[in-house]
């Protein structure tokens, strides 16, 4: 029955792969499908064939392009802020000899929780007005009230703040394992030749380190890319479209304006977007390797 | 002399490094604090100014929260119903697929090893999408069915490529032992190879079931009245009128209370699982 190598190997991968092709592939080649089409669940007796009608309109639409322009900021500074953060308290956790468990205990704690309940919770006993206890300590130390989820640029950057958060661990506990696994030698001997503690990090410890910064930046934007339930949960995209991410507004344009066709348009372009983002740090990864 | 002053000014340096690490240890740990405190409030105690440390607990908000109108223990068997179906579905499809994707010659095994990769990519978003359109028009919205099928695309590729890097990491011997000895590769794969990725797939099912409980796109679109996860149940306490911040408080960490239990016990699997997923490039979390 499972004579040659091939045949049985051919039998271990086929379920996975079916199913994987059921339900993945053909729900993205129906996405595709749809984004060529009009489907307007509140108007079903337009529904057809649009042609680029969806893409014509995508490239005219300011709410879009504003989208657009949010996802590159959310992205780009969520991901700095958890390298930069994860990183510094790494190396400095690295150099205390005693109770590293502890950190390791406490930074699994953020990344265990539902996203939503996390966006739950900054949004209502952290950040709410009055009764948060953000606004609490803002209001003793003097720095006057925020409206942080109710105004477009304080929104925006507690938004940030709270992906921040809640995956700064994530880039802590993998780069400080990947730290801990650096052989000690290497830093003895640049010891003994007077490296300063900046150079060392800049000539012995950054490039040993590069790949998992890499793929912490990596898997990091995957993620922040499509961030969905913290941002809902926190400010559902507002005030008007001050947080709306362009998942957002493809959520938003399907399930709330109904208008799957011009919804499946923009989620292609978050998809084209993700496939570029991750074939060019992919890229990057491979050109410093030599 | 000169000895007891560098060494003053390390001890000096090693407080500083602690205070400065202590204060980000206290930032991640306070809003989960913060919660637990607001939930033995009551709800006329939570809207104190200023918001009061000293006042008497009351485990009012856990009782009403998990017993009382709007209960979110439904959605807690919902959860569990999903997360394990999910999981034990993943594993029994991921398993001999990792085998072949580690050990075994295979026709085009790069090319297909990729599209698995690539499937993890996906913006969940352009699935929801489709989706929508799909269960709607087979009958499948806000049914187990199809909610574990939809939680097989992030589950799956996720699985089969954490648990090709254990297998890698099983030694080649063992197999050709156990070939030596007549064994067929079923038999191989089951009675040589399971045992030793046993760890593999613990960390896997950790994994896999975290992520299934803590979903919410999925849960709270395709979803309904009778599939309802807990992630979608916070918002029994959230509406237009009011939030009842000490009950959400008091459901959402009743909620994620296993999540953290399993956080702390499996945290050094966990890492290795996170850091095994750099390496290869995957992982949700």
């Amino acid at each position: 029955m499972f004579a040659t190598e091939r045949n049985f190997a051919l039998l271990m991968v086929a379920p996975g792969l079916l199913v994987l092709l059921l339900t993945t592939t053909f729900p993205l080649v129906f996405l595709l499908w749809n984004s060529f089409h009009t489907v307007n669940l509140a108007m079903p007796f337009l529904d057809g064939f649009a042609g680029l009608d969806n893409y014509a309109r995508m490239m005219a639409d300011s709410r879009f392009w504003h989208a657009l322009q949010l996802t590159a900021i959310y992205t780009f500074s969520s991901v700095a802020l958890q390298l930069f953060i994860g990183l510094g308290l790494a190396l400095l956790v690295m150099q205390i000899s005693a109770g590293q468990w502890l950190f390791r205990i406490v930074a699994i704690l953020p990344i265990v929780l539902a996203p939503v309940v996390v966006g739950l919770f900054w949004r209502t006993i952290m950040l709410a007005p009055e009764f948060g206890i953000i606004d609490f300590i803002f209001r003793i130390l003097g720095l006057g009230q925020v409206n942080w989820l109710g105004s477009p640029t304080p929104a925006l950057i507690s938004v940030i703040i709270i992906h921040t958060w809640q995956w700064t661990p994530f880039a802590f506990l993998v780069l400080l394992a990947s730290l801990a696994a650096l052989p000690p030698e290497v830093f003895e001997a640049a010891k003994i030749d007077k490296a300063g503690a900046f150079q060392r990090f800049r000539y012995i410890t950054l490039p040993l380190i590069r790949p998992a910064v890499v793929i912490v930046v990596i898997m990091r934007s995957m993620i922040a890319l499509s961030a969905f339930a913290a941002i809902f949960a926190a400010t559902g995209g507002g005030p008007g479209t001050a947080t709306e991410i362009l998942n957002l507004y493809a959520y938003k344009t399907s399930f709330v304006e109904l208008n799957f066709g011009y919804g499946s348009a923009l989620a292609v372009s978050l998809l084209v977007i993700t496939i570029c983002v991750s074939g060019l740090l992919f890229r990057l990864r491979t050109a410093h390797r030599g | 002399m000169a000895r007891s002053a560098s060494k003053a000014a390390a001890a000096r340096r090693n407080g500083f490094l602690i205070a400065a690490a202590s204060l980000l240890l206290l930032i991640w740990v306070f809003p989960l604090i913060w919660a637990v405190i607001v939930s033995l409030k009551s709800e006329s105690e939570v809207l104190a100014y200023p918001p009061r440390v000293i006042f008497e607990p009351t485990f009012q908000n856990y009782s009403d929260a998990l017993f009382g109108g709007v209960s979110i223990l439904p959605s807690l068997v919902t959860s569990l119903i999903v997360s394990t179906s999910t999981t034990i579905l993943t594993i029994i499809i991921a398993v001999p697929a990792a085998y072949a994707f580690a050990r075994l010659r295979l026709r085009g095994k790069k090319w297909l090893g990729f599209y698995t990769l690539a499937t993890q990519m996906v913006p969940p978003v352009g699935l929801v999408i489709p989706y929508f359109l799909i269960l709607n028009k087979i009958g499948w919205l806000d049914t187990f069915q199809g909610m574990v099928t939809v939680y097989l695309t992030f589950s799956l590729p996720f699985a089969i490529w954490l648990l090709v890097s254990y297998m890698e990491d099983i030694p080649r011997e063992m197999e050709e032992a156990a070939f030596l000895d007549k064994a067929n590769r079923f038999q191989t794969l089951w009675h040589i190879i399971l045992p030793q990725v046993r760890g593999g797939i613990a960390v896997t099912v950790i994994f896999i079931f975290l992520n299934a409980w803590n979903e919410f796109l999925f849960a709270v679109q395709l979803g309904g009245n009778t599939v309802r996860p807990v992630t979608v149940a916070m918002f029994n306490f959230v509406s237009v009128e009011q939030t009842l911040w000490a009950k959400l408080s008091a459901a959402a960490l009743v909620a994620m209370l296993p999540m953290i239990i399993i956080g702390i016990a499996a945290q050094k699997q966990i890492v290795k699982g996170l850091t095994v997923g750099a390496v290869k490039g995957g992982g949700r979390l």
